[in-house]
């Protein structure tokens, strides 16, 4: 990358993915000020291709795909950020905990990581979404608990390597609790990557709650889901691609945008 | 070796107990009282009863759960709610296609990146194409992915046909042009990680002694990219399809449901909308238990090759 590309210690790709979010954040926010059809308002032009009016054309109820599409930004950023919170709340500190005391306990919950990362995730998250209900924080519940792994997983490995640095070791002869030396000196340094994992939760937290919602297990509508709006699409694609392929990219630049950001450079 | 195989195949067990119980568990507990479920609003609390009784669902979870598991040892998964089928008949038919699929992206992708990525012109002209086509392999949604290519080659162009799977035996020619987009739409996620770990291994087997001996000796670029360092880059790639099963079943039910094939996602899927639960139960778990299979033995796969360069 050439230099005048590197912004204050950002690569060109997490700025190009923090741009991306950022335009769709703001988007997302802005929504109701932008003089947007209303989402959920059904009109008799239905099915319209792209024209000056409606710049994605309507769908079957003959509502603004813009519009839902736009509005669909908020669903979507609320998951995948739940789902990147939760995933962190939990992986974070039985990842610090294992790193830190090695020995069986370490074995232990390593196993237990092991076992959830080789599971399929989807598999799971549809049979759990489908019994307790496919509500926003229901969703982002399920898909933090099958994505804590991976979040328990890194933050372990670089724990391990932390611990064994001189001003730990020193900490610990001058008895500093083990609780204190977590924070005090192993956070600090797990810190950037648990930045950038977060990140990556949040782009599979999309990907996979748009995956549910393409399957059936979206939030209820009429909230636009973007997954919702494809699986909706797909019947009508031969004469009116925009309205599956609009939301789809949609998901597609935004996962890109927070991949982006927590990915390193090659 | 062998002890490393046994040791593991002791430590699946436990594993896969836990896991399935606590599936089990899970589904049962929530779902409430099947019995109520099959009879409608209308029930009463003593036909729930009789039927509760008669199906074994008053007993504890512990229970029921190793009764599943007995029956389902001896091939008896129970009966779908919906259909009345057994869920064995209804799960079987299913199972060849899904698998089929599966090995035909796992397949593809490991072709993509060996040869995007060693072959030594493509590595100096297309690098940066490559990379671009790996991240947005890995975060285009496989439906998202579906419907471009069904939209591209099938409504515009009209190579091939948009949706539906057509059986080996109805001719090997309409069955491969079915399976064409299924297997790269499912394939792009798996070309994408496969590439970063593929690219992350074969830069650093170039920088060991024995690539450079091989270059001092005067071999070609082809040759020492694709017998020396291949063999070495291609060995992590392995152990990542194993840990990549378990995603790739999730992505083969997304790719069954846009290509509308029968296969075991789209079983699934059903029963989930249909609230079958013996047949959401039996899928889930076998397909669980697949996973940990296959993972097991792509672990001793890469065991035994790892002690062959080690001692070759």
């Amino acid at each position: 990358m050439p230099r005048w590309l590197k912004l204050r210690g950002y690569s060109f790709r997490q700025l190009l993915g923090l741009i991306i979010i950022i335009a769709f954040a703001t988007l997302g926010i802005l929504a109701p000020y932008l003089g947007l059809y209303d989402p959920n308002q059904s009109s008799m032009d239905i099915l319209q291709g792209a024209s000056a009016t409606h710049w994605f054309g309507t769908d079957e109820l003959g509502r603004d795909i813009l519009s839902r599409d736009i509005y669909g930004i908020r669903v979507s950023l609320a998951v995948g950020l739940g789902v990147g919170v939760f995933a962190t709340v939990i992986g974070v500190p039985i990842g610090l905990f294992a790193g830190y005391s090695r020995g069986r306990t370490d074995l232990v919950i390593l196993q237990i990581i092991d076992l959830f990362v080789a599971l399929p995730a989807l598999i799971l998250a549809l049979l759990i979404t489908a019994i307790i209900g496919s509500t926003t924080i229901n969703i982002a519940l399920v898909l933090g608990f099958v994505m804590w792994p991976q979040m328990a997983r890194l933050v372990r490995g670089q724990v391990i390597s932390v611990r064994e640095t001189v001003y730990v070791e020193a900490a610990r002869a001058l008895g500093s609790s083990a609780v204190w030396i977590m924070r005090r000196h192993i956070l600090p340094n797990v810190m950037r990557l648990i930045i950038a994992q977060f990140a990556i939760t949040v782009a599979f937290g999309i990907f996979s709650s748009a995956s549910l919602s393409f399957l059936g297990l979206g939030v209820p509508p009429p909230t636009p889901d973007w997954g919702t709006m494809v699986r909706e699409g797909v019947q009508f694609l031969t004469f009116c691609p925009l309205m599956s392929i609009t939301p789809g990219a949609a998901v597609t630049l935004t996962v890109l945008g927070f991949y982006l950001l927590g990915s390193k450079d090659d | 070796m062998l002890s490393h195989i046994t040791r593991r195949i002791l430590l699946m067990i436990p594993n896969v107990l836990a896991m399935t119980f606590l599936l089990f568990a899970t589904v049962s507990s929530f779902l409430g009282s099947p019995a109520a479920a099959m009879l409608g609003q209308e029930a009463s609390l003593q036909d729930i009863q009789a039927l509760d009784k008669q199906y074994g669902f008053d007993k504890p979870i512990i229970v029921q759960y190793f009764d599943w598991i007995g029956h389902a040892l001896r091939g008896d998964l129970g009966r779908s709610y919906t259909s009345q089928q057994s869920v064995a008949e209804a799960l079987l038919p299913t199972i060849p296609l899904t698998i089929e699929l599966s090995l035909w992206a796992i397949v593809l992708a490991v072709v993509m990146t060996v040869l995007l990525n060693s072959l030594p012109f493509a590595r100096r002209l297309i690098q940066p194409v490559t990379t671009v086509l790996a991240v947005i392999g890995i975060t285009i949604p496989n439906f998202m992915l579906g419907i471009c290519l069904i939209y591209i080659f099938s409504v515009q162009l009209r190579w091939l046909p948009t949706t539906g799977w057509v059986p080996w035996s109805a001719g090997a020619g309409s069955h491969l042009l079915h399976i064409i987009l299924p297997a790269v739409t499912l394939s792009a996620n798996y070309f994408g990680s496969f590439t970063l770990v593929y690219r992350e291994e074969y830069k650093a087997a170039y920088r060991q002694l024995f690539i450079k001996v091989a270059r001092a000796k005067g071999l070609s670029e082809l040759r020492v990219s694709l017998v020396h360092a291949l063999p070495n880059a291609i060995l992590p790639v392995i152990t990542y399809i194993g840990l990549s099963l378990g995603p790739l079943v999730g992505g083969a039910v997304v790719t069954e449901i846009v290509f509308s094939m029968p296969g075991v996602g789209r079983l699934f899927v059903g029963a989930i909308s249909a609230h079958d639960f013996p047949v959401m139960l039996a899928v889930g778990i076998l397909v669980i238990f697949g996973v940990m299979v296959a993972n097991l033995i792509s672990d001793i796969v890469y065991t035994s090759i790892n002690r062959q360069v080690a001692l070759g």
